[in-house]
């Protein structure tokens, strides 16, 4: 970048003599690390000290109160992966969860976003309202808009009475979508879809935007069926925002823990526990039992994911591109 | 003909029937809102008499200004904090050279996979020891941080799009480096900052984990506590609890229409950067 700017500028204006009072004599080196240093130093403090201590901790038995850590070695990780008659069958079991949130949300959010976005794309009028419209799970997402889902998931909710009105009483809960557990954890995917969508056709729609107009004029020349104009023509020039949708998707569902702390905490009897719940739990409602170390494990377990999930990203960047 | 005509009726129904769903919660949300105690209970949609009192009781009781002036500060001083931060930082990754500038930049950016639960309990423990846990400092110092990837990377392409010209001609009329950041780059990037700014304020407003972990005084609580602690108590109001829902999302909703645009292009620029 800063080459370019030599090439365009080979008399190199800032070498003449400069008549100002502020320290122009600092090396610029300086000038730059001056520039960074609040950042740097928020993250030392905020980011590497703490990564370090969770990292630390993360080998270590803790309830939060007593004065010292019991040093454990690995034992914390290899207690969450078998060792431990408790915890091991709950990590799997949370792992199970995290797995189908991450399969099912970002497929069936492509699944939803993309034909609404070409059917966005097709028309003129109301398209702006659509957009906004569509994009109000987005910005509201939060405790707020969870707890308005859990008012009409109630078993006399709005969405008991709406099936039954429409003659598919059979498909209500009496106990509430929540309380049932077989429906609890299909009934948050389906939550969490809803909020990413508006993101997921944003992208689609800007990109289907920046696809030139005379490409399907000449399709539809061509004879081409709306069909496949959609698979030929559009599908390719959209792989790589589904690969950032579905990046995006799976990073949450590994990361994300909000709606099933707020909804359900992970209810009824555990069938919609997290891994990332898993850590809250831990670290938070154990009271003065040990379990800050495992927490902590758990939580680089996730990290190490995320890691994976980064250097798989890089990959199929380098070869969209 | 008549084809392509039924294909256009399929679509706007399509795309009407997904409007209802995108609306679907806060509509209900809507109607609790102003719904008496026993009318909630009787569910239909449509209050019978339109009444502001549950609104106006729901933010007597409880404090629920209290806790709205708690949310407009903490969120205030992260995007405060977020700007003048990052946008220093981004402005040297931009456009100073120096010896580490690269790497520093790849790890600020990188941090977007270090997942929020890693994070959460060491630095509870570090506030802790430090004495900031549970203060609203204490909440907006890691808000701050956690913004840093998506933020460097929005401001670093905005000033990077700056054309170098307009820094060699104010350097050469003797600007400090300062000088040429706060009367070139921040007037020109503007949109880059308001689009920052939405993107962290929405977020930090709603935010509900890190704030439930820390706040423990009542006196200090944000509205997401708020309306928890709406809920917690026996039976839930349902009533009441969407009042407070509406309280803390139509400021986020008014936000969202006036600024629009930001919120767009900065989503689609952070996300395809």
């Amino acid at each position: 970048m800063s080459s370019l700017a030599v090439k365009d500028h080979p008399g190199r204006l800032d070498k003449r003599p400069s008549r100002t009072r502020s320290p122009r004599h600092w090396p610029g080196w300086l000038t730059g690390w001056a520039f960074v240093l609040p950042a740097v130093a928020l993250f030392a403090v905020m980011g590497v000290y703490t990564i370090g201590s969770g990292l630390a901790l993360s080998f270590a038995k803790w309830n939060g109160f007593t004065p010292t850590w019991t040093w454990v070695g690995v034992q914390n990780y290899l207690d969450l992966l078998y060792a431990d008659p408790v915890l091991a069958p709950e990590l799997r079991r949370a792992g199970g969860h995290t797995l189908q949130v991450m399969i099912a949300v970002p497929l069936l959010t492509v699944a939803i976003s993309l034909p609404l976005a070409v059917a966005l794309n097709s028309i003129r009028r109301l398209r702006a309202i659509l957009r906004s419209i569509y994009f109000l799970p987005y910005v509201t997402t939060g405790i707020a808009v969870y707890f308005a889902w859990r008012y009409v998931l109630e078993p006399d909710g709005a969405i008991n009475t709406l099936l039954r009105s429409l003659g598919l009483g059979t498909l209500a809960q009496p106990q509430g979508f929540l309380g049932n557990p077989d429906t609890a954890l299909p009934t948050l995917i389906l939550i969490l879809v809803w909020s990413a969508v508006p993101v997921a056709t944003l992208l689609y729609l800007s990109g289907l935007q920046a696809i030139d107009p005379n490409l399907f004029e000449a399709a539809q020349i061509d004879g081409a069926a709306p069909r496949h104009v959609l698979r030929r023509v559009i599908w390719p020039l959209l792989r790589p925002i589904t690969a950032a949708i579905v990046l995006l998707g799976v990073r949450d569902a590994l990361h994300g823990f909000q709606i099933f702390l707020v909804m359900t905490r992970g209810g009824p009897g555990g069938h919609t526990d997290v891994l990332g719940l898993m850590a809250y739990r831990l670290a938070f409602f154990k009271g003065l039992a040990q379990t800050l170390g495992v927490s902590s494990a758990l939580g680089w377990m996730l990290f190490a994911g995320a890691v994976l999930l980064a250097l798989l990203n890089a990959r199929m960047l380098r070869r969209v591109r | 003909m008549t084809g392509r005509r039924a294909a256009r009726a399929v679509s706007f129904a399509a795309l009407f029937l997904y409007a209802l769903i995108s609306l679907y919660p806060f509509l209900w949300m809507a109607s609790g809102a102003f719904k008496s105690r026993s009318e909630i209970l009787e569910g239909g949609f449509l209050p019978r008499s339109f009444s502001f009192d549950t609104l106006v009781q729901t933010w007597g009781r409880l404090h629920f200004f209290d806790y709205f002036l708690n949310s407009l500060k903490v969120t205030a001083m992260t995007v405060l904090g977020v700007l003048v931060v990052y946008s220093l930082a981004s402005y040297a990754f931009a456009v100073l050279d120096f010896p580490g500038r690269r790497i520093l930049f790849w790890f600020f950016v990188s941090l977007l996979f270090v997942p929020g639960i890693t994070m959460l309990l060491p630095v509870v423990i570090l506030e802790k020891q430090l004495g900031v846990l549970g203060t609203h400092i204490g909440l907006v110092l890691p808000f701050v941080n956690g913004t840093a990837p998506l933020t460097v990377l929005l401001l670093t392409n905005a000033y990077g799009a700056i054309p170098r010209e307009m820094r060699e001609a104010a350097r050469a009329d003797g600007a400090s480096e300062l000088r040429i950041f706060a009367s070139v780059y921040l007037p020109l990037a503007k949109p880059a900052h308001v689009a920052v700014a939405v993107l962290t304020a929405v977020p930090t407003w709603n935010e509900y984990v890190l704030t439930r972990v820390s706040i423990s005084d009542p006196s200090r609580y944000t509205l997401p506590l708020g309306l928890e602690s709406l809920i917690s108590s026996e039976v839930p109001r349902y009533n009441e609890v969407m009042a407070a829902s509406l309280i803390i999302v139509l400021p986020v909703i008014v936000l969202f229409l006036l600024l629009q645009r930001y919120f767009v292009n900065g989503l689609v620029g952070a996300i395809k950067g």
